[in-house]
């Protein structure tokens, strides 16, 4: 349900965080390779690095002028909390285990986010937030 | 006059949570002769533990002559969350007034919903209240002197009229039912029971 707010709060500020990306010819999540590759088995450990990712790097990151941004952003980074929690039962059940594949594809995106600067990053990152929902929604 | 008058916090600052909305509400300050405004901010976990403690300022109630303030739209996700007001007049502002504790929305409390049963013939329908996206409702309805063959529907939306069941002539057929909220796992204890008849003869 986190998910189906996250997507809510989203799609209110998605052009307007998108406009601030003036860099188009990269991507963050989707370099060299698309999420839609990771295999099943992986996609548990990958969602939750990509979770504490947004909530480490990124949300801090995307502060703006606009006060209704700025609430929708806070709105977006605590359900991140709230559904990282959830996610994080799983990995103390030892059914969210971290393959090769899916530590090589989160390497990739670390150095996709580090190869700009830090508000283009999160800027960038968090104009993305559609590929990493679809991609969950279309896994589930 | 504001520019230098000393504004004390807000007093009594405190949460009212009903069926999903939520308000905070506070002691007016009262200044002889003048308007006193106040402004309420909200501080979510993350901001909290990862933002520095930062606080953001809510989406209705910024220089607002009220003292409740819907804080619904910004208390927006399952996380702790604390929120503050003080006092403004001109250029001069009170201290902060936090509350207390932590709020999450998982500690609204849950009424039963408002329902009209209604016999249309043979036909048992029932009429929900609205009570926001948030809700589901539980509707369980049973022939009077059945109770062991409880039915249930499970509402997701409430459209105006709901069809139950068809009912046999004469008989008295019974209806409660429960919100659920999805987003906190939670559900309302149920309404009052209400019968009401089929036309028609049940001896036929």
């Amino acid at each position: 349900l986190s998910m189906t707010e996250i997507r809510a709060g989203f799609t209110a500020i998605k052009a307007n965080i998108q406009s601030r990306d003036p860099i188009r010819t990269l991507s963050i999540l989707s370099h060299p390779h698309s999420l839609h590759k990771v295999k099943s088995a992986d996609r548990c450990c990958i969602t939750h690095q990509l979770f504490t990712f947004y909530v480490d790097k990124v949300f801090k990151h995307c502060r703006t002028e606009d006060s209704f941004v700025n609430r929708k952003i806070s709105s977006i980074a605590n359900s991140f909390l709230s559904a990282r929690r959830k996610l994080g039962q799983c990995r103390e059940q030892n059914n969210c285990m971290c393959g090769e594949e899916s530590t090589e594809k989160f390497k990739q995106i670390l150095a996709n986010y580090e190869g700009l600067n830090v508000t283009s990053a999160a800027m960038k990152s968090l104009g993305e937030l559609d590929i990493l929902l679809d991609w969950m929604e279309k896994a589930r | 006059l504001g520019g230098d008058v000393l504004l004390p916090a807000p007093q009594s600052i405190s949460i009212l949570s009903t069926n999903m909305k939520h308000f905070l509400t506070w002691s007016p300050v009262i200044i002889q002769g003048a308007t006193v405004r106040y402004s309420v901010e909200f501080q979510g976990e993350y901001e909290r533990e990862y933002a520095g403690g930062s606080w953001i300022p809510t989406s209705e109630c910024s220089r607002t002559t009220a003292t409740l303030c819907n804080v619904t739209q910004d208390i927006s996700a399952s996380v702790a969350y604390r929120l503050r007001v003080r006092a403004e007049l001109g250029a001069s502002r009170s201290p902060w007034a936090t509350t207390e504790g932590l709020f999450t929305r998982a500690m609204t409390s849950l009424t039963p919903p408002l329902l009209r049963v209604l016999a249309d013939g043979h036909h048992l329908l029932v009429e929900l209240a609205d009570m926001g996206p948030s809700f589901q409702f539980r509707v369980l309805y049973w022939r009077k002197g059945q109770e062991s063959r409880v039915q249930q529907k499970v509402l997701r939306e409430v459209s105006s009229v709901v069809h139950l069941d068809t009912m046999e002539a004469g008989a008295e057929y019974c209806v409660k039912a429960q919100t659920h909220v999805q987003a906190i796992n939670r559900s309302s204890s149920f309404s009052p029971t209400q019968c009401v008849r089929a036309r028609g003869d049940a001896s036929l």
